[in-house]
């Protein structure tokens, strides 16, 4: 006889029942303090924060750092005033720090003034995790400050929006997990190679918790099975069949939600425009808009053209946008072909290139290595210029 | 966009129909899941057929056009039909019975709740995802690198002109082109060039309908593969949903321009028409098994690796005695020469046969268990090896598991001996590589989970009334 509908129902319920545990499991492990703390978090926004090491700017709401200074160090720092005992975490909000960089946590407290504590910063994906200092000697009182030091180079501009002092109770980790979960993944660069599945960095990931609590159900199933076999008259394949799908359900949920947001994103940017103006609104539209020009000058029939840039992404974007011309570039290396393989009738595209000078007197292309060529100069425009090879 | 739609259509229906129109012992779509089965696998076969048909005009030197290319193709479409039209059990007269069980009107109660469900859920997963592929001007990196390149070439020439690599093209004058993958095959660029013919104009947006569909084919196909493999409607949909979301494959339709999907999707389709084939000995599996086979090494590189890899499973399918042992012989030699050269600096004619290995755990984990990339699927594929292990080598589904497990080797044999190993640390390749086997890697754990539940139940069955 098929399982009855209030069969079925227990079963859901024993999936709930599991994941519910899995869930307090792990808050069990991750709450640092008290569950149900009565402190609020406290947070210090970009206007709060002093960059005492290295230059930078504030930008859109946060503290571009572009360098750090002499010594290598940068240095962020804010003014602050909390009990310890009631903040084991703090979290600062940062993004582009160099994961080979030594990154600390710097505080003071009212005990004693003079001293400053520290503890390491792990950094994943170029944000730093939350740092819980509990375990210091020197979390104890009311801290006075704290500070973020970057030790080593900058390959990119760090940018902080400020940071955050939280009680870390069991609904705030609660929080923090499913605002990781529900974050937002847009399309990047790399989303046709992985999909994290919400926040870049995320310290519970979902598909492990929902196959734990699957695996879980069915253990329990199991159990059920063997002692009250009343309870749950199911084969056990049914029953680990039906956690399966329950936690697919809740992760394909997740996934269609994000999808659907993407998709409105899309439609926003690109729905009901000509492919030009789908050009013009992409990531690379100014680059386009030079290229289209180029276009303008250059024979209807296939030339060949060569693409110089010193970004990959525009050389290779350049190339794209010239086809069926019969490009050149080179998408491993910023190098440019020798003088000597270029002919007259070629033509050149040079897009945000170091290292090109022309001279319109003697109509010669100089570049890298003391090479140079015979040249006219067809367009020049915003950050690219259109040479053909006399 | 009528016109695109359309002309996509033709293909569709003319592999839909010569998969029809293939002999068949029984009757013709009077089996449960063979309209679906038909009309999954014939769109990989009429868009295989279409690309073929394509090659051979561009060498006769024929310009692409919309007649050129479809006239001869609505010709053998129209002949297909007519051929399926008389077999017995003629597709036609099975559509109304799969129309109703579309609806769910065989099955009743919350079972035909859920199936209603499950097909909205899937409807509004590809109605999402066509908005993207419209939408969105091409956008992944290597579409516009080295595959798109070639498409927008070949439409505006209207021919194959060669792709070659950067010294041949500095010495061919103008008459090859370049790109970042010269090499790679024609296949997925001559499906935007023929959009591109339809639309009459070159748009990177709707040109990769293709992958859409390749998507909705899937679907179709796993759907009705299962359904032919006797699991009941609702679970077969059910699996099938868990194969169509998988948040890599849907990126992979939503982003299109890339020939992983359609690698994968071959390689799905090839191994289960031959496992199709295994209990037919009809033609109507065994042609689409070997024309799916066929295309593997014409849409990516690897495509030549995946089709040596079907070959294993042909040997355990067609010598069931001694099959098994042959294959884990040849695997063993080739694990033990692996060792071999990861221990050892030989060098054969010139080549260094040195093989350094460093597994790239971390990475793997990350991309297989911790990250959104594949859903559940590795759990699934873990559980499903650690029950059902016997039943995985049971001569039913040996065939199926020495494929899965070769290409499972093939991957992890890249992953730790060679360069692949740095593109699993940074996630940019591992789930990639790991799309040609996914969607075949879902339905051998499907069912071989089946295959242990029959097994389990029966004897959970036998002995609780002992115990109660």
């Amino acid at each position: 006889m098929p399982p009855s509908r209030a069969v079925w129902r227990r079963v859901a319920l024993l999936f709930l029942v599991a994941l519910t545990a899995c869930v307090v499991a792990y808050l069990a492990l991750a709450v640092p303090g008290a569950w149900f703390p009565r402190a609020e978090p406290k947070a210090w926004a970009v206007e709060n924060l002093a960059l005492t090491r290295g230059a930078g700017a504030i930008a859109e709401g946060e503290l571009v750092v572009a360098a750090p200074d002499a010594t290598g160090m940068t240095l962020v720092s804010v003014v602050t005033k909390f009990r310890s005992s009631d903040y084991p975490a703090v979290a600062w909000a940062a993004i582009g720090i160099p994961e080979s960089a030594d990154v600390r946590l710097l505080w003071s407290n009212d005990y004693a003034p003079q001293t400053l504590y520290s503890a390491p910063v792990p950094i994943e994906a170029g944000r730093p995790l939350p740092v819980l200092p509990t375990q210091d000697r020197g979390w104890i009182g009311s801290i006075t400050g704290v500070a973020l030091a970057i030790q080593g180079p900058l390959p990119q501009p760090v940018r902080i929006r400020g940071v955050v002092v939280k009680p870390l109770g069991a609904l705030e980790v609660l929080g923090d997990r499913a605002r990781e979960w529900l974050a937002f993944e847009s399309w990047t660069g790399t989303s046709i190679n992985t999909v994290a599945g919400g926040a870049d960095v995320q310290s519970l990931p979902l598909p492990l918790l929902l196959a734990v609590a699957a695996a879980l159900a069915s253990a329990i199933a199991y159990l059920l099975r063997r002692f009250w076999p009343g309870l749950l008259p199911l084969p056990i394949a049914a029953m680990l069949a039906a956690s399966f799908i329950a936690a697919s359900l809740l992760l394909d949920a997740r996934w269609t939600w994000n999808l659907g947001r993407q998709v409105q994103a899309t439609a926003a940017r690109f729905a009901g425009l000509s492919i030009r103006d789908r050009y013009l609104a992409g990531d690379d539209g100014p680059l386009y808009e030079f290229i289209e020009k180029a276009r303008g000058l250059l024979p209807a029939a296939p030339a060949r053209v060569f693409v110089l840039a010193d970004a990959v992404y525009f050389r290779d974007r350049a190339a794209y946008h010239l086809y069926p011309h019969n490009v050149y570039f080179d998408p491993l290396s910023n190098a440019i072909p020798p003088a000597s393989a270029l002919r007259p009738g070629d033509w050149l595209v040079v897009y945000q290139r170091r290292g090109i000078q022309y001279n319109p007197a003697e109509e010669r292309l100089r570049w890298d290595g003391g090479q140079s060529i015979a040249a006219e100069l067809k367009l020049r425009d915003g950050l690219g210029a259109l040479f053909v090879v006399e | 966009m009528i016109a695109l739609v359309a002309g996509w259509l033709l293909p569709w229906a003319l592999g839909a129909a010569l998969v029809a129109a293939l002999p068949h012992k029984g009757a013709h779509g009077a089996r449960d899941g063979e309209i679906a089965w038909t009309l999954g696998s014939g769109w990989f076969a009429g868009a295989f057929l279409l690309t073929l048909w394509m090659r051979v005009l561009s060498a006769a030197g024929v310009p692409f056009g919309a007649l050129a290319i479809a006239a001869p193709l609505s010709a053998l479409a129209a002949l297909a039909i007519g051929i399926a039209w008389r077999r017995p059990g003629r597709p036609a007269t099975s559509l109304r019975p799969a129309l109703r069980a579309l609806a769910g009107a065989d099955l009743a109660g919350w079972k035909r709740a859920a199936w209603l469900a499950l097909l909205a859920w899937l409807a509004l997963r590809f109605a999402l995802l066509l908005g993207e592929v419209v939408w969105r001007p091409l956008y992944p990196w290597d579409a516009w690198t080295q595959w798109a390149t070639k498409a927008r070439v070949w439409y505006e020439l209207k021919s194959m002109v060669p792709f070659v690599r950067a010294t041949e093209w500095a010495q061919a004058n103008g008459a090859a082109y370049y790109d970042a993958g010269p090499h790679y095959p024609g296949t997925v660029p001559l499906w935007q060039v023929w959009s591109s013919v339809l639309l009459g104009r070159w748009d990177d947006a709707p040109m990769n309908l293709p992958w859409w569909c390749t998507g909705v084919a899937l679907t179709l196909a796993v759907f009705g593969f299962l359904r032919r493999m006797e699991f009941a409607p609702l679970p077969a949909l059910a699996a099938t949903w868990l194969v169509a979301s998988m948040p890599i494959l849907n990126v992979h339709i939503a982003l299109a321009g890339y020939a992983d999907l359609p690698m994968g999707a071959y390689v799905a389709l090839a191994t289960l028409a031959g496992l199709c084939w295994l209990q037919s000995r009809s033609p109507h599996d065994l042609v689409p098994a070997a024309l799916f086979a066929c295309a593997l090494p014409l849409i990516k590189n690897p495509g030549k690796v995946w089709l040596a890899l079907l070959l294993p499973g042909l040997v355990v399918a067609l010598a069931p005695r001694y099959g098994l042992r042959i294959v884990a012989v040849a695997f063993a030699v080739a694990a033990a020469a692996f060792l071999v050269f990861a221990q050892t600096n030989l060098v054969l004619l010139g080549y260094q046969l040195h093989l350094t290995y460093d597994f790239p755990w971390r990475g793997l984990i990350d991309a297989y268990f911790t990250f959104a990339n594949w859903h559940l699927l590795w759990y699934a594929v873990l559980a499903a090896a650690i029950l059902g292990r016997r039943a995985a080598l049971a001569p039913a589904l040996a065939p199926l598991t020495v494929v899965v497990g070769g290409g499972l080797l093939f991957l992890l044999f890249g992953f730790a001996f060679t360069n692949a190993r740095i593109w699993v640390e940074d996630q940019s390749t591992v789930n990639r590589a790991t799309l040609h086997l996914a969607p075949l890697l879902f339905v051998w754990a499907i069912l071989v989970f089946r295959a242990w539940a029959r097994e389990s139940g029966g004897a959970a069955h036998a002995g609780a009334p002992a115990r109660g």
